[in-house]
């Protein structure tokens, strides 16, 4: 920007002139009387220091606060009313309007002394616009005066006496000094006034009184006087300020702009409505009569301004005025059309006759116009608009340039362009400092969520559809670069201008001046900054690679410039990148220069290390060749800086000088088995080593192994050196504990395109862990120098050639792949520990059992071993079944944890029994059992034994170095019952009557009540349901009697001593019976509820084991089955002997129980005696009973004589409930009165039984058949 | 009819920011395409890891120097391709920079969809030469896209 006359750049404002703020030239003196300056002459009456003092402070405030209101700048956007204030002396002149006076007559065809018209103008007489022109407006004619005047003010009366009464005539006095000094006052501002009127320029004039005076009641009166004698405006003309703070002046200066930035932009539309109607006048006289030429064509510098030419002026005058008004709208029109005609201008070689003054002038309003023009849109935030003016600004001026001769092939055409993006960078940044921002640039779908309504719509719009890249607006670090590239074209072309002469061709135009120019220096100008803002505006997250280019380029510039070492520092840093992102092409110009630079430097060792890299990096067998001869010119032409210490040349992140690719056989052995290697060390194809003196290679494996040396040896044989591939046999490593030193290895260590020479070996290891090959390392050696490359194990030129290859055979060459994906190492283990473990048990497992399995280990392997198992039962899926484990002492449910079986030596076995028990449900139940092996020393207190474990396994992780193993087994256990138990109950009405009502044993505690539950008989029958057999040992009831059911007898209570024990084989049952004493509560028969089982049988049993031994003893338990409560209504029970004697009698009994729970009962009783039947009865035959009250019974007895022997029938007894008969009988007479029958049962047979299976099963009663009853008669 | 496009290189990146593939189709400036790739991965990882996540592929003009547009591309297995397009003065529609950008993955995708590759550890991969069908495919679809004989 500093090549532009300023005045052409920066933002206008309105300028206000401010006079009468000088400075006292010795404020310390204070002199009151001596003269200040032009304004002080008519000083006022002395004063007190203090007031004095005051107002100078005052003035120097004032001085501040007016001038930091605004900075010229470039980039000033935003629009506030403010002016441009400039202090002036308050006899400040303004430039003479014309040239002649206005008394002259010639003063209305006179000119301004700026314009082209007047002959003594330096733009006289076809010039367009000067900057000059910008400068009257800006520095030398206001568009508003504001006079700064102290106010006459007598001193205060009573401040020297206060006690002094009014004096009337100082009074007068007084007013009358005042009325002299605003007289004289006034005629200063008419005097002022006068100049400004002319040309219109408003002026104000700010009063500075004390703070007193403001409230003195003759103010008003004053200041009209003062106004109205010296011909100020009405409006904002007269201010009056007294000493106030510095942020109470601001506020002044604020609202003293507001104030008059109307009149401001009143006084530049004035102006742009004189300048347009001059042009209009011009436009028209063009137009209508279109002058030929005045002078004569000889003389061309006397041509006069042509029309075009006009239009710019006018066009341009009008635009900055606009810009004064802060129309930004209108200035921007007004330059475009400036421009556009000035364009027209250049177009024509006559109108501007190229590398003429006035020709070079107008480039560079041109440019001018162009800064401004796309400065103005970037303001309304139109970034494309902006630098599509700036584009085809460069556009046209490159084929203009063309046309003038100064083409891309000159230096001028690259100067001039590099000038541009920089104005463009630079005005760029000014703006990025206050407002301007820069858009991303990225899809509307990804800037969608950024700012919605950042942009207009209809710039969307345009943007949905694309972007024009040129026009994409981007941080001035880009046009930064893109200056600091066309200077470097510029340098190019100066060169070779030069260069041009020295054979002699003529100097292009302006050599002189570009020789001047240090072409260096502005080029590192332009990338540093570019640089610097590429820095600022790169996110913190990344890596920096623009900036490493822009840095690349730095460097480049530093090498032209032979600032080499520090070109070196930046190649250092950008080669660190380059390689690691594997940007080999980048690289290689890199380091060319670089070592460019480290010869100029003189640096060997660096010359060496980069000779080596750019080795690793060459693209063909040519190249790789000659830098191994410039290596080797730099070795042998010098030595090494310290010839001690050897050079070393990582190449970790650079390209390798070998393709190396490690291979073993197998991914894991066993510990101290040996482990076949290849590595293979291959230049590849493009690529020529033979040159290269490496005179050894060292291949160092994990530690604790002596390196493996491969020395050169030229080959001896023609055939082993013709072929491609190469084996080197190096058997197996020596470990470092060896004393002996493996020799090293002689092999051709000269690499043609394509060679490879594949190491070959095994190694092995007393400890686990993990074998690979550290590095290889290449040595150079050639006159006293020592260079070392290491190499990784796996590297490579390009990356696909690293597929793990094995070498089988050399002749014919083959390989064969390896299909794993790592095999650049071997994992070395422990070999499995060889335990024998079985698991013995008979299945299935039964119920309420302690199931054994037998845990037997045997050591099968050389080492000792200490065992320890774990077991866990894992838990059922069954219902209601429950289960837990027993072993060594300890019980659990769930997991039992480190039982120790000890360290078993090797051929022993251990035995171990777990115990499985499991209740409740038959179903699977499931173990896991872990057997963990821990090698271990025999003697545990010898420190180290002779072969076991000899090397201290201090680089393994202690993880790997402790030999253990561990075996999972997982066994399901089918589980299920011993025995199953099937319940037989019948229940038996009870004979005995029923409890009288008033009867007080019922009352009692232990009185038992069986009349209306009976008897229940329950039968077990017990089977055995396993394969196995069982022996059951005993067999018991356990009463649990309650007071609702208690057990009167049980079979087992005498037989059990002869039957227990015994042998049950699968299918064999027995049995068991018992009699159950029933006396439910009134409630439970009213709810017909059942009866709990009151015992359980415990069976006392062990399995039988096929060997012929018995198990352990277990005990199954059965609960006796739930009992019911028999439900009866009305009942006849018939109670008869079991047996009769002939012709003797034999009384029987009928009882007839009323059991419903409300009703009562009508019964009647018939006996039939039929004749055949074999007795004779006594007794009633026929005949009706009381009635029976609910819970009450009735008893009939008989005497039968039988008559007949053996089995005969007993007579029928019909019982008859008739009471319900008798209901319908009321209805008809006739009806059969015998009601229905009531049940007779023969309490000898009353088998009312249910079968239940088990004990939670619910009982189902089987009624009994009713049949005739009968006796057996004997004689 | 807008112009067609014209592509000066078509660069590939791996997700770890190696080269894959650099194709320059004009001729003897081959070294300054490989910086225009490097660098565009700054603004790439800009866009990226920026605060508003967008599952687009298309990340627009990345920059514009010189006389070259720099367009990216992120596969959504981060593989990256740049496009270096001409500067020239007329509007760049999205619209045929995704085109040619989908064309260029779909060539990528199908060279890759080789069992002979092994992708993941090889930055060069398809790009090396060996595989040539990638080339080809690639200057194909620069043919048809910049004007050229559209291939039938």
């Amino acid at each position: 920007m500093n090549s532009y006359p300023p005045e052409l750049l920066v933002q206008l404002a309105p300028v206000m002139f401010v006079a009468g703020l000088d400075l006292p030239p010795a404020p310390s003196t204070s002199a009151p009387s001596a003269p200040q300056s032009p304004s002080k002459t008519q000083s006022p009456p002395p004063t007190p220091i203090k007031t004095q003092d005051l107002f100078a402070n005052l003035v120097a405030r004032l001085r501040d606060a007016l001038q930091s209101q605004r900075k010229v700048s470039i980039w000033a956007p935003e629009r506030t009313k403010q002016f441009q204030m400039i202090l002036v002396g308050k006899d400040v002149r303004f430039p003479p309007r014309k040239l002649v006076p206005p008394e002259d007559l010639a003063y209305a065809t006179a000119h301004s002394p700026l314009s082209p018209l007047t002959p003594s103008s330096p733009l006289y007489p076809d010039g367009l616009i000067a900057p000059i022109w910008i400068r009257k407006h800006t520095a030398l004619v206001p568009s508003v005066f504001v006079l700064f005047l102290r106010l006459f003010e007598a001193p205060a009366m009573h401040a020297r006496s206060p006690l002094d009464t009014p004096d009337p005539e100082h009074e007068r006095d007084k007013t009358e000094e005042e009325r002299r000094r605003d007289n004289d006052l006034s005629a200063e501002v008419a005097a002022r006034k006068k100049t400004t009127n002319e040309r219109g320029i408003k002026l104000t004039v700010v009063l500075l009184a004390t703070r007193r005076m403001l409230d003195d009641p003759s103010l008003d009166s004053r200041l009209t006087f003062i106004r109205r004698q010296s011909g100020l405006d009405s409006r904002a003309a007269l201010f009056v300020l007294s000493p106030v703070s510095t942020s109470e002046l601001n506020d002044f200066a604020r609202s003293l702009q507001d104030a008059l930035y109307e009149t401001a932009v009143e006084y530049y539309t004035s102006h742009s409505k004189r300048v347009r109607r001059k042009r209009n006048r011009h436009s028209q006289s063009v137009s209508s009569y279109n002058p030929p030429p005045v002078v004569s064509m000889g003389i061309a510098s006397a041509r006069p301004l042509r029309p075009e030419g006009w239009t710019v002026r006018y066009e341009y005058k009008m635009a900055c005025f606009a810009e004064f008004r802060g129309e930004d709208e209108v200035a921007l029109k007004h330059y475009q059309d400036a421009y556009a005609t000035l364009m027209i201008m250049f177009g024509s070689t006559a109108i501007l006759p190229p590398r003429t003054k006035r020709w070079a002038e107008a480039k560079v309003l041109a440019d001018a116009i162009n800064v401004k023009i796309t400065k103005l849109y970037l303001y309304n935030h139109e970034h494309s608009l902006a630098l599509s003016h700036h584009n085809s600004h460069m556009r046209r001026f490159a084929d203009f340039s063309r046309g003038w001769g100064i083409g891309e092939e000159t230096f001028e055409y690259w100067s001039w362009m590099a000038r541009q993006h920089r104005v463009l960078a630079e005005l760029l940044e000014q703006g990025s400092n206050s407002s301007l921002t820069f858009p991303t640039n990225s899809p509307p779908s990804l800037a969608a969520g950024a700012s919605p309504a950042a942009t207009p719509v209809d710039l969307d719009a345009v943007r949905a559809l694309g972007l024009n890249p040129s026009h994409a607006l981007q941080h001035p670090g880009h046009y930064y670069y893109m200056a600091a590239r066309c200077t470097e074209a510029r340098r190019e072309r100066f060169l070779a201008n030069e260069k041009g002469m020295s054979q002699g061709t003529n100097a292009a135009p302006g050599y002189a001046n570009e020789k001047k120019a240090d072409h260096l220096t502005i080029i590192l100008e332009l990338y540093t900054k570019s640089y610097e803002v590429f820095k600022k505006y790169s996110s913190t997250t990344s890596q920096g690679r623009l900036t490493l280019w822009i840095a690349y380029r730095i460097a480049h510039t530093y090498y032209e410039s032979e600032k080499f070492d520090v070109a070196i520092r930046f190649f250092e840093r950008i080669a660190k990148t380059y390689r690691r992102e594997k940007w080999k092409h980048m690289l290689r110009p890199l380091l060319s220069t670089w070592y460019a630079c480290a010869q100029k430097l003189g640096d060997v060792e660096l010359m060496a290390t980069l000779l080596v890299e750019m080795i690793g990096y060459a693209q063909d067998v040519d190249e790789s060749i000659t830098l191994q001869e410039d290596l080797l010119a730099v070795l042998k032409s010098s030595v090494p800086v310290s010839a001690r210490r050897p050079l070393v040349v990582d190449l970790k992140e650079s390209d390798p000088l070998l393709d190396t690719m490690l291979v073993f056989w197998t991914p894991e052995v066993r510990v101290g088995e040996e482990a076949g290697f290849q590595l293979s060390l291959a230049t590849p194809t493009n690529m020529d080593l033979s040159a290269l003196p490496i005179d050894s290679v060292t291949i160092t494996f994990s530690d604790g192994y002596y390196p493996v040396v491969l020395q050169h040896s030229p080959p001896t044989d023609d055939q082993v050196a013709d072929t491609a591939v190469r084996l080197v046999k190096v058997g197996k490593l020596v470990p470092e504990d060896e004393d002996e030193e493996p020799e090293e290895i002689c092999a051709d260590l000269r690499w043609r395109p394509g060679e490879r020479l594949v190491v070959s070996g095994s190694i092995s290891s007393e400890a686990p862990g993990l074998l690979t090959v550290v590095s290889i390392t290449v040595v150079i050696a050639q006159n006293g120098w020592t260079i070392e490359m290491p190499h990784e194990p796996c590297v490579s030129h390009e990356i696909s050639t690293l597929v793990p290859r094995w070498l089988t055979s050399l002749q014919p060459t083959r390989f064969i792949q390896l299909g794993r994906n790592d095999c650049s190492s071997v994992v070395v283990r422990h070999r499995p520990h060889e335990l024998a473990v079985s698991l013995s048990h008979q299945t299935p497992a039964l119920l309420d059992e302690e199931y054994p399995i037998v845990i037997d280990i045997t050591n099968v392997d050389e080492r000792h071993l200490d065992v320890i198992v774990d077991v866990l039962l894992q838990p059922t899926e069954v219902d209601q079944a429950a289960q837990h484990i027993i072993f060594d002492d300890q019980r659990s449910s769930g997991l039992i944890k480190g039982i120790r079986l000890g360290t078993i030596a090797p051929g022993v076995s251990a035995t171990k029994t777990l115990y499985l028990a499991g209740s409740g449900a038959p179903g699977d139940r499931t173990l896991d059992i872990s057997i963990q092996s821990t090698a271990v020393q025999p003697g545990v207190t010898s420190k180290c034994d002779d072969d076991a474990e000899p090397r201290s396994s201090s680089s393994l992780s202690t993880h790997a170095a402790v030999d253990s193993c561990e075996k999972l087994q997982t066994i399901v256990i089918p589980t299920s019952r011993a025995m199953t138990i099937t319940y037989d109950v019948a229940y038996r009405r009870s004979k005995n009557a029923m409890p009288a009502l008033a009867d007080l044993s019922t009352v009692e505690d232990d009185f038992w009540d069986d009349s209306y539950g009976g008897i229940a008989v329950v039968t077990a029958k017990i089977e055995c349901s396993v394969p196995c057999g069982l022996a059951v040992e005993s067999l018991k009831l356990h009463r649990q009697d309650n007071s609702l059911a208690k057990v009167l007898d049980c079979s087992s209570d005498k037989s059990s001593d002869d039957m227990f024990p015994d042998e049950y084989l699968p299918g064999d049952t027995f049995c068991n019976v018992s009699r159950i004493s029933l006396s439910p509560r009134e409630e439970q028969v009213l709810d017909n509820e059942n009866i709990a089982g009151p015992g359980e049988y415990e069976v006392v049993w062990r399995r039988m084991l096929p060997a012929g031994g018995r198990g352990r003893q277990s005990i199954t338990r059965f609960a006796l089955p739930t009992l019911m409560i028999p439900q009866d209504e009305l009942i006849a029970l018939l109670d008869v002997p079991s047996f009769a004697k002939l012709h003797a009698s034999t009384p029987i009994h009928l009882t007839i129980r009323n059991r419903h729970s409300s009703r009562s009962a009508h019964v009647s009783v018939t006996l039939d005696l039929d004749p055949s039947d074999a007795f004779v009865v006594a007794g009633l035959r026929n005949g009706r009973l009381p009635i029976l009250l609910p819970g009450s019974e009735e008893k009939l007895s008989w005497k039968l004589i039988p008559i007949e022997c053996g089995y005969v029938k007993i007579p029928r007894i019909k019982v008859m409930n008739v009471r319900r008969a008798a209901l319908p009988s009321q209805g008809g007479a006739e009806v059969d009165a015998e009601g229905e029958a009531v049940k007779v049962i023969d309490v000898r047979a009353d088998w009312n039984s249910t079968r239940v299976q088990s004990a939670d099963d619910s009982a189902v009663a089987i009624p009994q058949q009713d049949g005739a009853s009968t006796i057996l008669v004997l004689p | 009819m807008a112009p067609l496009l014209r592509l000066n290189a078509v660069a590939f990146i791996s997700p770890h920011n190696h080269p894959i593939l650099i194709r320059t189709f004009e001729k003897g400036d081959e070294l300054k395409y490989h910086y225009v790739a490097h660098t565009s991965l700054d603004v790439i990882e800009e866009r990226t890891n920026g605060q508003t996540k967008s599952n687009d592929c298309y990340l627009g003009l990345l920059y514009a120097m010189d006389d070259i547009a720099a367009y990216g591309y992120i596969t959504p297995l981060k593989m990256k391709i740049v496009l270096a397009l001409p500067l020239t003065d007329s509007v760049v529609r999205d619209a045929e920079v995704i085109m040619t950008f989908r064309a260029l993955h779909l060539a990528y995708y199908h060279a890759s969809s080789n069992p002979f590759i092994r992708l993941h550890d090889t930055p060069a991969g398809v790009g090396s030469a060996k595989w040539k069908r990638f080339r080809r495919k690639v200057d194909e679809i620069s043919r048809a896209v910049g004007g050229g004989s559209v291939p039938s």
